[in-house]
């Protein structure tokens, strides 16, 4: 398989001892809605901070589109985080200070990607998200629902092949949530972008094509 | 590559903008360091600037006197070929050698002679004679500076035309002194100039040395310079030769060398106000780090690289430090004014009218350097200042930055 994410006997081993990930091997198409789920401290978030460049394993290894992280290559690292991988925080996790339109265009900025194409394609994801009424507005102005478009917005303005989201309807009342998580199968959808989300909720699991389940570290399922 | 900076001081400048308050304390902290550095310097000119004008004034200045140097007890005489490279030195625009001895009168009045050509005296001091004529080569004949010719006017009666004795003294084979009579007929009388020919005698090299009975060598040579601006290169031309100058620039030296020593002493002080400016820089760039470590971790994680964040804070800094320079040059230039105006009459006030005419114009004087270096101290203490926390920022660990565990 050369497409989509491969990982091989993944661990990984805090410095305080603690073992969050032990020999995860798992293999997820392009492509794929994928649930991540298992109980709090099971090494979730963990491993998808491991996926995103964010974190590095103790053992083991990744592949991203064939291509394997060199996890001791910092360059190589913001190179995955920059064009492969977009995140979408339960917390959204926009900047403040800045409106929708700049929050999606943000990390064009750290591509050296001019602002008039920034912001063209920005209020793009955000007329896609259903949010191109609202590009001017602050963070602190739009709803929480509102927000995480934003956030969505933002994780796919680079054009990754894939979208880690670590419980991104954690802050959410049930029906914002569904709202999400369909915004997110269409832009699975629309774009081939493999979807990665982290949820300890079942019912919304189940929005997924299939589910990987961990366990104090280890796949179960 | 423009753009893209743009674009990062665009966002740096947004930042900013969210902590106005804190950002204008910040700003007025390096703002006094810049402005109390400026204000000492330029008071320290302008005072440098109306010490050396005074001197311009008092003094001839683009007249050097070289003698011969003496170091450890050997005294280097000054040659023919000393004097022909200081003809054809830059700005040199005429060289009157010269030597000294020393008469007396009947009266025992000391004569300080100095034996010249008068060709050459002429073009380097411009005599002026206010009574009488300049002597004529090879004869006996001498002209006074005007204050020793109204001393022996009034008390040796010694006047224009005359002819007297004076005594020049010699060593018999035993050492004992002996003086011999030697008549001089005073032919003019020199204008005040304010200086050392005031109490000269001036008489013919080639007269003098046949008084003397023997042919001298050079003790002094008379040089003038073209341009006030020039002295100091001629001198050190002059020294470079193993001879010694002297002149009116040694007192400009003098202030120069003085005002430099109060400078630095000021500067101890502007300095700690200035260091007291990047710690609060330093203090708000660490708070605001803290304050948005999430956002440092967001913006990491989203594809910034370390070099992007300290990007990101440095110019944070730069535009304090931009804004601090020119609140600071201004402060500066306020402090300027108000000691142009207010403090100088107080300062007159207080040493007297006669300080009216040094104090004439500026105390302190504000050059557009003084501007400039305001503007590059403040950016360079802001960046500075910045560094710490730019580098701290990049050492935040994402994960545990967006989870808000640091």
């Amino acid at each position: 398989m050369t497409d989509g994410i491969q990982t091989i006997s993944l661990s990984k081993q805090f410095a305080n001892g603690v073992t969050a990930l032990t020999d995860i091997s798992i293999a997820i198409r392009q492509g794929d809605f994928i649930a991540l789920v298992g109980r709090s401290g099971s090494g979730k978030s963990t491993l998808m901070n491991i996926l995103g460049g964010l974190d590095t394993p103790t053992a083991g290894s990744v592949s991203i589109n064939g291509n394997v992280v060199d996890f001791r290559n910092r360059k190589n690292l913001i190179d995955l985080r920059r064009s492969q991988v977009g995140f979408v925080f339960q917390q959204f996790n926009l900047i403040p200070t800045l409106n929708a339109m700049e929050n999606v265009g943000y990390p064009l900025l750290f591509n050296y990607v001019p602002r008039e194409d920034r912001n063209e394609r920005a209020v793009r994801l955000l007329t896609m998200v259903g949010l191109g009424e609202r590009t001017g507005h602050l963070p602190h102005q739009m709803s929480g629902g509102e927000q995480q478009r934003v956030a969505i917005a933002r994780a796919l303005v680079g054009n990754p092949s894939v979208i880690l989201a670590d419980e991104p309807t954690g802050n959410l009342d049930s029906k914002t949530s569904a709202e999400i998580y369909q915004l997110m199968r269409e832009v699975n959808g629309k774009k081939n972008v493999t979807v990665l989300i982290v949820t300890h909720e079942r019912e919304l699991a189940s929005y997924c094509d299939r589910t990987i389940e961990l366990r104090d570290g280890r796949v179960v399922s | 590559m423009i753009a893209k900076e743009v674009d990062f001081l665009r966002m740096s400048a947004r930042q900013l903008l969210t902590k106005r308050l804190r950002v204008a304390l910040t700003v007025l902290g390096i703002a006094i360091g810049v402005a109390a550095v400026i204000g000492i310097v330029a008071l320290s000119d302008g005072i440098r600037y109306q010490a050396i004008e005074t001197i311009k004034a008092q003094s001839d200045l683009t007249l050097i006197e070289v003698h011969p140097m003496t170091t450890e007890g050997v005294t280097q005489f000054i040659t023919d070929s000393n004097i022909a490279a200081l003809r054809t030195t830059p700005h040199v625009i005429a060289v009157a050698p010269a030597f000294t001895d020393s008469y007396s009168t009947n009266r025992q009045t000391f004569l300080q002679v100095i034996a010249v050509s008068g060709d050459e005296i002429n073009k380097v001091l411009n005599l002026k004679y206010t009574a009488g004529r300049a002597f004529v080569p090879a004869t006996p004949e001498v002209v006074f500076g005007a204050d020793l010719k109204d001393r022996l006017q009034r008390n040796e009666g010694i006047r224009i035309g005359d002819t007297f004795t004076a005594l020049v003294r010699d060593y018999d084979a035993n050492g004992m002194p002996v003086d011999r009579e030697v008549p001089l007929t005073l032919v003019g009388g020199l204008g005040n100039r304010d200086d050392q020919f005031d109490n000269y005698v001036l008489i013919d090299a080639t007269t003098a040395s046949r008084i003397r009975g023997n042919a001298r060598g050079y003790d002094t040579v008379f040089v003038r310079v073209d341009d006030p601006d020039a002295v100091f290169g001629v001198v050190d031309t002059i020294t470079a030769q193993g001879l010694e100058a002297k002149g009116a620039f040694e007192q400009i030296r003098a202030v120069n060398q003085f005002m430099d020593a109060i400078l630095i002493i000021f500067m101890i002080f502007a300095i700690f106000a200035l260091f007291v400016g990047g710690l609060m820089i330093t203090t708000t760039m660490i708070t605001s780090v803290y304050e948005r470590t999430r956002e440092i971790g967001i913006t990491m994680a989203i594809g910034a690289s370390e070099n992007d964040v300290i990007r990101l804070v440095l110019y944070e800094c730069l535009l304090i430090g931009i804004i601090g320079g020119i609140v600071g040059d201004f402060l500066g230039y306020l402090f300027t004014v108000v000691l142009n105006t207010v403090g100088k009459p107080f300062i007159i006030a207080r040493m007297g009218p006669e300080f009216t005419s040094i104090f004439g114009n500026e105390i302190a004087r504000l050059s557009p350097d003084m501007v400039v270096a305001g503007m590059a101290i403040a950016i360079v203490f802001s960046l500075g200042a910045g560094l710490y926390p730019a580098v701290k920022a990049t050492h935040l660990n994402p994960v545990e930055a967006i989870r808000g565990l640091i």
